[in-house]
């Protein structure tokens, strides 16, 4: 079964439940005694009243029971209240645990997010992973677990006065909580996989009207506009209305069975507890106490249904495996030594079935050099930056940091190399915080000095928080260059010989790129600068260009001589400053 | 709690009045249910033998299973109601986004629109269920059995009475406790929450700082730290469902206490007492319910006033004034006073609009130039009838006065070509021949061959088959800007194009070679041009220069070239330094 193979090699779920044992078994008691308490409740309840009854002399007789309600009556909402606490304390324990590890996997695998980080926000997903794995114990395990102990507790205790009804509740008991579940799940299964199908393919469709408006709106194609949509949400309400139809009759189903139990109670108490008056004072109580037990059985059948979900979340945890990194041996290599960046015939593939994406690049770059890379999008430019990061390998030629191989100083890299890309990652922390994650040790003057040397200073002091303001989500408080110009500043406290920029200001307009580019080069002009750009908007700034196609290297060489001598680049440049 | 414009959807009424009925009618099943197992406990407990309480005990069987077969139809009838209902709701919405969209979309974001269409109305469903199912049981079945409970035993009757008013104050003094503890902490609380997601899609950047191995400690500790939060906020949150618990079986206790000693008395004998007993949980029963999960629900009547305010907004009216009109070298249109202005300024990136006048005609090529913000794209989404302008604009075309350029007939002549072209999921085919779903392949190919599409499709497996859009293959910006451009070719029946930064994400030598099949397509048509990209003036015979909304030059560039003004200002800032 499905079930068992999910958690065959899983290394997401088991090794937590054994971890915080000790709390776990506390959750499940709590759960227990708050059933136990609800049913006690009734039980005593009607005993009381049962007993009052029957007149007794001395009103100290009922004074046990009476005290017992009142004990049960405060102990139920006492231990749900506990156990809520406690079970969400052990599962967001766990999810700490889970999350630094999730976040140590990763960290290994630096090509994960060159490679596959591009087929949507896998990040998101995984950590949506980690909620549905709280929700998979908060919803699932603990009222299951419960549930059964409850359960076998009731059948035990029925089986000591008479094994035969014992059993017979405990076989009523395992279809209301053991096999309707699991119908119930291999049912739905299957539809819930489908449902998850169509919505996805529903937010395709209702993202293509929405983002599309425009085109629709010109074409005029109105009815194919509300089309569109209609027959996928057609299907999925079919399928939808099936679940719910399911789920409608299961329930009712499940409250069938259990009235059986509550006949079977009635009649079983009716036999067996009438010998005495005083055996019979506890009939009420006892099928009171059953009564309550529906609240326990009737939601196992909801937690099993949600199964699916879990799976795939459980699933998707188990692909993420930590990388071994493989590095030689690592040399440390002091920033003031840098003296030249060298690639050397260097090829890259990113599988052998791929294309070959980088053929026989060679470049030599001297400490304070500045280049240009140029060319079509998907031809590599920020592949090539990766390989000289040395996060991608190449499969022939060397890249080398003065002697040694990019692989060598991969443990001290942040002081060789930083880099500043297209979408710079601001924390959603205050900007101060932000720049100083480029050098911790640096004291609030200096953060602030990089600052203004980035031209920010004006604008955050006349901010209500100045340096404090917060950057928002994605950076999302500021516009595009001044995040630029802010993971600039972190550069700059980085200090590395070494700046890659990866097309840092696409997407800007020309004369917001233009003073970024005159900042970039006016505050590293002692760097070493390697810049993937799409353009040729600042190329006055750097001593050689290059351009890269599909066969490799295009053309090279200063700009100004390009310019002078090459005809081609002097109609791109043309072209690009509208030169007459 | 309720929104009174509910009322208003078709069948409301009428699901209410079943519901009523129906609820009525299981109110006294319960009852039933309680009273015939009272009866069966009774005989059980005076010692009768099994035949006496096969007669009660049938009853209470069929009591029992009537009350949840009356639950499966109530059930069956809300959702069936919220789904005809939902998919009413989203069929307008869509109607709504066709009929406004464009303008909505500026004004909302698409985000929202999406999870009000998709998500939204999922969440509407639970809250029907809350107002609809649990409402109504909550005020009809109590009542109920509480009349009953009065008939049997005034006091208990009294105390129940009692329970219910402070069970209601209680929540509300310990709901409102809970939500200014979590507005109070809410700021932190999603900083903390999100966190994690944060550090995850930060982590190159932590590599390239070198940060991301000591960060590991960063994330333990943020993480422990969002559980000792939520645990405190937890603590009183569920305080309400608490007080709730401790109320009701309280109140049992109390009653069975009362019911106790009333019997030892003699004041009156077992079957009122248990009867009693029996129904007091069932009294309890709606109001738990319904306060479980009442905060859950409350989502889904936010997502419901949001769906609400989107479909209220007023069409744009009148979008047939315009005669059938062909565009040709002789048509003219013409702008005087026209003003646009964005509802909130502070969430658009572009400027309001303050036109004086601009008339342009024929075939000619018209430059749209600025600065970021200066209200370029704004004028000619106007132009292009997405936005639409204030009431008194003048707006003439081919002399013919009309409101707005939302017009049927304005539309039908026009292309769009955006900065981020929008490809649909599907074939590259159905994707060139969107204006005219009928065209053959043919006709696509030729299209595509006038956009130099035709190497890249060839390097495809599956040629015009091959999917793209969402979930299909990746394609480069500069082929989806061909595909507009093969599209624009396909449908030569519409002669005006607006073209808005199409380039403004491409390399320089993609743009190089996209210039060629572009001013190909300028031929014969009137074409609107916003740009930044300054080699694009070149091929203009007509520029329009805007600055904060307004037009601040126009004229050829030939005419602006010789006059120092807006324009050479801004030729210069653009350019920056060169070779």
């Amino acid at each position: 079964m499905n079930f068992f193979k999910t958690f065959k090699h899983d290394t997401w779920v088991k090794p937590y439940i054994k971890q915080y044992k000790g709390l776990l078994v506390l959750v499940l008691i709590l759960g227990f005694l708050t059933v136990f308490s609800a049913t006690a409740l009734m039980f005593t309840a009607g005993y009381t009243i049962d007993k009052a009854a029957t007149h007794p002399f001395n009103i100290l007789l009922i004074y046990v029971p009476i005290v017992l309600t009142r004990a049960f009556g405060i102990g139920r909402p006492v231990f749900k209240y506990a156990e809520r606490l406690r079970s969400h304390n052990w599962v967001l324990k766990i999810t700490s645990d889970l999350r630094t590890r999730l976040y140590k996997t990763l960290e290994t695998d630096a090509s994960f997010f060159t490679e596959r980080h591009k087929t949507g926000d896998i990040m998101g997903l995984l950590s949506e992973d980690i909620n549905h794995l709280q929700d998979l114990y908060l919803r699932t395990v603990f009222p299951t677990v419960i549930a059964y102990i409850v359960a076998l507790v009731a059948s035990i205790a029925m089986g000591v006065f008479n094994p035969s009804f014992g059993f017979f509740v405990l076989l009523l008991c395992f279809v209301e909580i053991v096999l309707v579940p699991l119908i119930s799940v291999s049912i739905e299964s299957a539809r819930r996989e489908r449902q998850k199908a169509l919505k996805s393919d529903l937010y395709t469709k209702l993202t293509d009207n929405i983002l599309g408006v425009d085109d629709w709106v010109i074409s005029g194609r109105q009815d194919d506009f509300k089309k569109l949509s209609a027959s996928t949400i057609q299907e999925l309400d079919a399928s939808k209305n099936k679940s719910k139809a399911f789920r409608r009759y299961r329930d009712f189903v499940l409250q069938l069975i259990f009235a059986l139990i509550m006949i079977v109670m009635l009649i079983f108490t009716n036999i067996h507890m009438t010998a005495n008056q005083e055996m019979a004072n506890y009939t009420a109580a006892v099928v009171l106490a059953a009564l309550q037990l529906s609240d326990t059985f009737v939601p196992v059948s909801q937690g099993f249904e949600e199964w699916p979900q879990y799976r795939d979340s459980i699933k998707r945890l188990n692909t993420v495996q930590p990388v071994d990194q493989n590095l030689p041996e690592q040399v440390e290599l002091a920033p003031s030594d840098f003296q030249q960046l060298e690639l050397t015939n260097v090829n890259f593939e990113y599988a052998t079935d791929s294309p070959i994406l980088i053929k026989d690049f060679s470049q030599t770059i001297k400490r304070g050099k500045k280049i240009a890379l140029l060319g079509p999008s998907g031809i590599g430019k920020t592949t090539i930056l990766q390989l000289i990061l040395g996060d991608l390998v190449p499969q022939q030629g060397s890249i080398n940091v003065n002697d040694l191989d990019v692989q060598q100083i991969q443990e001290k890299r942040e002081t060789i190399f930083s880099v500043l890309n297209q979408n710079p990652f601001l924390f959603n922390t205050s900007v101060i915080n932000n720049v100083r994650l480029g050098n911790e040790n640096k004291s609030d003057e200096e953060v602030k000095k990089a600052l203004e040397r980035v031209g920010l200073k004006d604008l955050l002091e006349s901010l209500p928080e100045k340096y404090n303001t917060s950057v928002g989500e994605n950076g999302s408080r500021f516009s595009g260059g001044e995040q630029e110009r802010i993971a600039l500043a972190r550069i700059l406290l980085q200090d590395a010989p070494v700046v890659l920029l990866d097309e840092p200001t696409v997407g800007l307009d020309p004369i917001t790129e233009n003073d970024l580019l005159e900042t970039f080069f006016d505050v590293l002009k002692d760097k070493t600068i390697i810049w993937v750009t799409h353009h040729l908007q600042g190329v006055n700034h750097v001593d050689h260009v290059v351009f890269v196609n599909e066969q490799g290297i295009e053309m090279q060489g200063d700009p100004a001589e390009l310019y002078q001598n090459n005809k081609h680049f002097k109609e791109l440049y043309e072209m690009d400053a509208g030169l007459e | 709690m309720i929104d009174k414009r509910l009322f208003r959807l078709p069948g409301t009424k009428k699901l209410l009045l079943m519901l009523a009925g129906l609820t009525i009618l299981q109110a006294f099943v319960i009852l039933f249910q309680g009273k015939y197992l009272a009866d069966a406990l009774v005989n059980s407990w005076k010692m009768k033998p099994l035949q006496t309480i096969i007669y009660p005990m049938t009853l209470f069987a069929v009591a029992f299973v009537v009350r949840h077969l009356l639950n499966l139809i109530n059930t069956k009838i809300v959702q069936h109601y919220s789904s005809t209902m939902s998919e009413e709701i989203r069929s307008q919405l869509l109607d709504k986004v066709y009929n406004s969209g464009p303008q909505m979309i500026s004004e909302r974001g698409t985000g929202n629109l999406v999870t009000a269409s998709l998500d939204g109305i999922d969440l509407v469903e639970n809250y029907f269920k809350l107002i609809f199912t649990k409402m109504m049981n909550m005020s009809i079945i109590p009542p109920v059995l509480l009349i009953y409970i009065y008939f049997q035993n005034i006091a208990s009757g009294i105390t129940l009475t009692i329970i219910v008013p402070l069970i209601i104050l209680f929540m509300i003094i310990l709901g409102l406790a809970a939500q200014s503890k979590a507005d109070e902490q809410y700021d932190q609380y999603t900083i903390l929450s999100n966190h994690f997601l944060d550090a995850l899609r930060g982590l190159p950047t932590l590599k390239m700082l070198g940060l991301s191995k000591r960060y590991v400690k960063n994330i333990y500790t943020v993480s422990d730290e969002y559980r000792r939060r939520t645990m405190n906020t937890l603590r009183i949150a569920i305080l309400s469902t608490f007080a709730i618990d401790w109320l009701t079986t309280l109140g049992i206790a109390i009653l069975a206490v009362f019911l106790g000693f009333g019997l030892i008395n003699g004041a009156f004998p077992l079957f009122p007492a248990l009867v009693t007993l029996i129904l007091a949980p069932e009294y309890f029963l709606p109001l738990r319910d319904f306060s479980n999960d009442y905060h859950a629900t409350l989502d889904g009547k936010n997502a419901l006033t949001n769906i609400f305010s989107i479909l209220e907004r007023k069409d744009t009216e009148d979008t047939d004034k315009l005669d059938k009109l062909t565009w040709n070298e002789n048509s003219d249109f013409e702008i005087n006073d026209l003003q646009f202005n964005y509802d909130d300024e502070d969430k658009t990136a572009d400027a309001s609009l303050d036109i004086d006048h601009l008339k342009l005609s024929g075939y000619q090529n018209v430059g749209v130039i600025g600065k970021s913000g200066s209200g370029k794209s704004t004028l000619i989404r106007v132009i292009g009838g997405f936005l639409t302008p204030e009431k008194d604009s003048d707006i003439k075309i081919n002399g013919q006065q009309i409101p707005h350029f939302t017009q049927k007939n304005w539309q039908k002549e026009l292309t769009f070509l955006p900065q981020a072209p929008y490809l649909f999921a599907g074939t590259l085919a159905e994707n060139i021949a969107f204006y005219r779903p009928e065209a053959s392949l043919d006709q696509v190919k030729d299209a595509a061959d006038k956009a130099g599409l035709t190497d890249f499709i060839e390097t495809l497996k599956d040629g015009y088959e091959t999917k793209i859009g969402e979930g299909g293959r990746g394609i480069s910006g500069g082929q989806q800007q061909r595909i507009m451009i093969a599209r624009a070719f396909l449908d030569d029946d519409r002669h005006i194009l607006i073209f808005d930064e199409p380039t403004a994400h491409l390399d320089i030598e993609t743009e190089y070679a996209l210039k060629k099949p572009m001013e190909e397509l300028f031929k014969n048509h009137l074409v609107l041009f916003a740009t930044h990209r300054l080699h694009w003036i070149k091929e203009m015979d007509y520029v329009v220069v805007m600055d904060d909304g307004m037009i601040v030059e126009q004229g050829t560039p030939d005419q602006l070239r010789a006059h120092q003004g807006a324009y050479s200002d801004l030729i210069k800032n653009m350019r920056g330094d060169t070779l």
